[in-house]
């Protein structure tokens, strides 16, 4: 059995799956965190369940909200699970009345309940289940409260809605349906009566489906006259407005029935609104909580972690190991592979784990509390400004945890467009597997101002989006249109538990990646180091791996650091950014207590060193990345163009930076 | 007209039609057209978003495009 996940934005959808199911989909609070179809299996096996976009409507503006349409146009679904907002019934009501038109098997979950008492709502959920026919369960997703008797719901009745046509069209609308049908008998599965409302209501995806299967010229030609009727009869801008209203009528009805409203406490919400969106504190506290937030990952909190883990991993660990290879007798070569490529690859990379961890969290912090869509309202103005709108900032922010869920995000965009826009210069955005090389060279060479150099990397990515934001709107990507609407959820007091969940489960795959990514990486890397075309056990500046980053490196030159070791680095910093870190960590391969940061000391200076980070921040987005771009654009020619113009920015800026540095006195 | 509207004032619109058909399309979707009762909640600097309140929903939409909209004070 298949059971579908439909309701508004922002419901609590993905909430319920992750209940329904146990497993952990990305939940945040604002509209648009779902942009993917994504199938779960219910906990006790009744069947799988499928959580989707959040759709005010069947009829779609944006991508994320096609993919929707298209679900229920081109695939099979046994059952409709509806999630209702308790605290906005009316909105939520328009697309369960599509839904219901949709005449498969459906039932209720009337979510937020909590949130609906605590304004003074109380709906009657069996008296709104006898009006549509279908089951109705209350639930609260947060905590799982009704969870299991919506399961059992679920699970035994037969759930074919009772109540068939709850709106009535009026009379001319209702027999232009009435010849759509016709036209449309026995050459579809769907219910003919939805497609012939959703056809007049002008939706794309089923007049595309519509004109296949039937004869497109009479539908024409029947909307028109239904238009042109409907226009002369009625004080009415258009047939969507038309449905709209007729709908808005049942729905009127349906509320005052089922819902009574008593006295309601102020939400908190609009305290901290007059606040945070501030008309002139807004953007000085966007940039308090970024600092903040640097200080905590880079100073405070996060390096005394990963040095603590740093001196345990060479420290304890590596003897253990040395110990324990030593009574096994292992060979010199087996030894060198697992000290000098594993634990020195590996390693090297695990030890940033504790400050990804306090970036994660912000980052799970800004998306579960609703402050996020706030930023996106703070942020509009300057985005408007370079052709872009406040909604892109949503998947910049994310892109600061990880460049791919980042790219996805921008589906729900609405103009093309911007879409695009966005999709090119997420990459720039600093993302957390950059976060090491940052660290590892901030501690060798800015040591006394940490945080403020990251932050000036962070800073300087989003500098270039603007910048380029607005050269590309003015060259490759002109055009006039450009939407803003963007639904300000209240704020939710994020609870402690499904903040860790939410962490973990980002930072799982800066862990998951090291242990196989990185690991079979460090092995090929030592491997290229260790051995030459001179045999094996080469002097590493006569191996493989030299001989590689030599053919590069002159590239580099000017831009201050031309070694093999930085161009190896960057030549694996594209497969995964993570990969530079083990890669020096590797070809600097230092024994026990001497440490790296020491070592580079000796291939570049602090100027050197900045340039790289800033080379580092800009250059080729990674191949997950750029398969991630491939997949969103759906076109070589942008997936190249966005690989081209960061290495370009990349390296001009880099040169900037080093020869100008170098003019006026610095090293 | 909306620029007549200052923070905290409330308002019910009368006609939502000069605004951008997107736009239009998506305050729709948010239950706000013509008829619904409108409150100002805020309003960013230098030219910058306002963001309305209604039926207990904030909506963040532009300056240009909210002062198309024709509203009566309440
Ligand atoms: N108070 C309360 N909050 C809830 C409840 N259910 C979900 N939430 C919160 O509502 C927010 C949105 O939840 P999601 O599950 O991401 O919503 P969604 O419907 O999947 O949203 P989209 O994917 O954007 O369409 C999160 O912050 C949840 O913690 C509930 O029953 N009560
Ligand atoms: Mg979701």
């Amino acid at each position: 059995m298949e059971i579908a996940l439909i309701g508004n934005p922002n419901t609590g959808k993905t909430s319920l799956f992750n209940n329904l199911t146990g497993s952990y989909a990305y939940v945040g609070n604002w509209s648009g965190v779902t942009v993917e179809k994504k199938v779960g299996v219910f906990k006790n096996n009744i069947g799988q369940l499928i959580d989707l976009p959040g759709v005010y409507t069947l009829n779609p503006l944006s991508k994320d909200e096609g993919v929707v349409t298209s679900y229920f146009l081109n695939e099979a679904v046994d059952r409709l699970l509806n999630i209702l907002d308790a605290s906005q019934l009316e909105r939520n009501l328009h697309l369960t009345l599509q839904l219901l038109e949709f005449e498969k098997p459906a039932l209720i979950g009337l979510n937020m309940i909590d949130v609906a008492n605590k304004r003074g709502i109380q709906i009657d959920a069996s008296k709104l289940s006898k009006i549509l026919g279908v089951p109705v369960v209350p639930v609260v997703a947060r905590n799982g409260k009704g969870c299991d008797k919506l399961v059992d719901v679920i699970a035994t009745k037969s759930i074919q809605p009772a109540n068939k046509n709850l709106v009535c069209y009026g009379q001319a609308v209702e027999s232009a349906i009435a010849a759509i049908t016709g036209e449309m008998t026995a050459k579809t599965n769907h219910s003919t009566r939805f497609l012939a409302i959703q056809y007049i209501e002008g939706n794309e995806y089923v007049r595309n489906y519509v004109n296949h299967i039937a004869d497109q010229q009479k539908l024409t030609s029947i909307l028109e006259e239904l238009e042109s009727q409907l226009l002369n009869q009625y004080d009415t801008k258009s047939l969507a407005n038309f449905i709209y209203t007729k709908r808005k009528e049942v729905i009127e009805k349906i509320v005052a029935e089922v819902a009574r409203k008593g006295d309601a406490t102020i939400p908190l919400s609009e305290k901290i609104d007059s606040i945070v969106t501030n008309r002139y504190l807004g953007l000085p506290i966007f940039l308090l909580l970024m600092y903040f937030m640097f200080m905590l990952t880079f100073d405070w909190l996060g390096t005394p972690l990963s040095d603590a883990l740093d001196g345990l991993l060479t420290g304890p660990v590596t003897s253990g190991i040395e110990s324990a290879l030593g009574a096994i007798h292992a060979s010199a070569f087996i030894h060198a592979l697992i000290l000098e490529g594993l634990v020195a690859g590996v390693g090297g990379v695990l030890v940033f784990v504790p400050q990804i961890f306090i970036l994660f969290f912000f980052i799970s912090l800004l998306e579960d509390s609703g402050y996020m869509a706030r930023v996106a309202l703070v942020m509009d103005r300057i985005m408007e400004s370079v052709g872009l709108n406040g909604k892109a900032f949503i998947p910049m922010i994310i892109g600061f945890g990880c460049n791919v869920p980042g790219i996805m995000a921008a589906r729900t965009i609405e103009t093309p467009r911007e879409r695009l826009l966005t999709v090119l210069l997420t990459p720039l955005m600093s993302c957390s597997a950059r976060l090491p090389v940052y660290a590892l060279f901030v501690g060798a060479f800015f040591a006394g101002h940490k945080a403020f150099i990251v932050l000036s990397l962070y800073v300087l990515g989003i500098v270039m989006v603007l910048i380029l934001a607005k050269i590309f709107s003015s060259t490759v990507l002109k055009s006039e249109t450009s939407l803003f609407v963007i639904e300000l959820p209240p704020y939710r007091l994020p609870q402690f538990q499904s903040l860790w969940r939410s962490t973990w489960d980002k930072g799982k795959g800066f862990v998951r990646k090291a242990g196989t990514f990185i690991f079979a990486g460090s092995v090929i890397i030592w491997l290229l180091s260790y051995a030459g075309p001179g045999g094996l056990e080469v002097d590493m500046d006569d191996s493989f791996l030299a001989a590689i980053g030599n053919v590069i490196a002159p590239i580099f030159a000017p831009i201050g650091f031309g070694t093999w070791q930085a161009a190896a680095s960057l030549i694996t910093g594209f497969l995964a950014k993570e990969a530079i870190i083990s890669t020096m960590n590797i070809i600097y391969f230092v024994p026990n207590d001497a440490s790296l940061q020491a070592l580079l000391a000796d291939f570049y200076t602090p100027l050197s060193a900045y340039s790289f980070m800033v080379f580092i921040l800009l250059y080729i987005p990674c191949l997950a990345t750029v398969a991630t771009i491939y997949k969103e654009t759906n076109s070589k020619k942008w997936t190249a163009f966005s690989m081209i113009y960061a290495f370009v920015i990349a390296y001009v800026l880099a040169l900037i930076i080093y020869q100008g540095g170098r003019l006026i006195g610095l090293v | 007209m909306f620029e007549s509207l200052k923070m905290g004032d409330k308002g019910k619109i009368i006609d939502i039609s000069r605004v951008g058909k997107l736009v239009q399309r998506r305050l729709l979707d948010l239950g706000i057209t013509e008829g619904s009762e409108v409150c100002v909640k805020c309003v960013m600097p230098f030219g910058g978003p306002v963001m309305i309140e209604s039926c207990g929903q904030c909506v963040g939409i532009r300056r240009k495009e909210a002062v198309q909209i024709e509203v009566v004070r309440l």
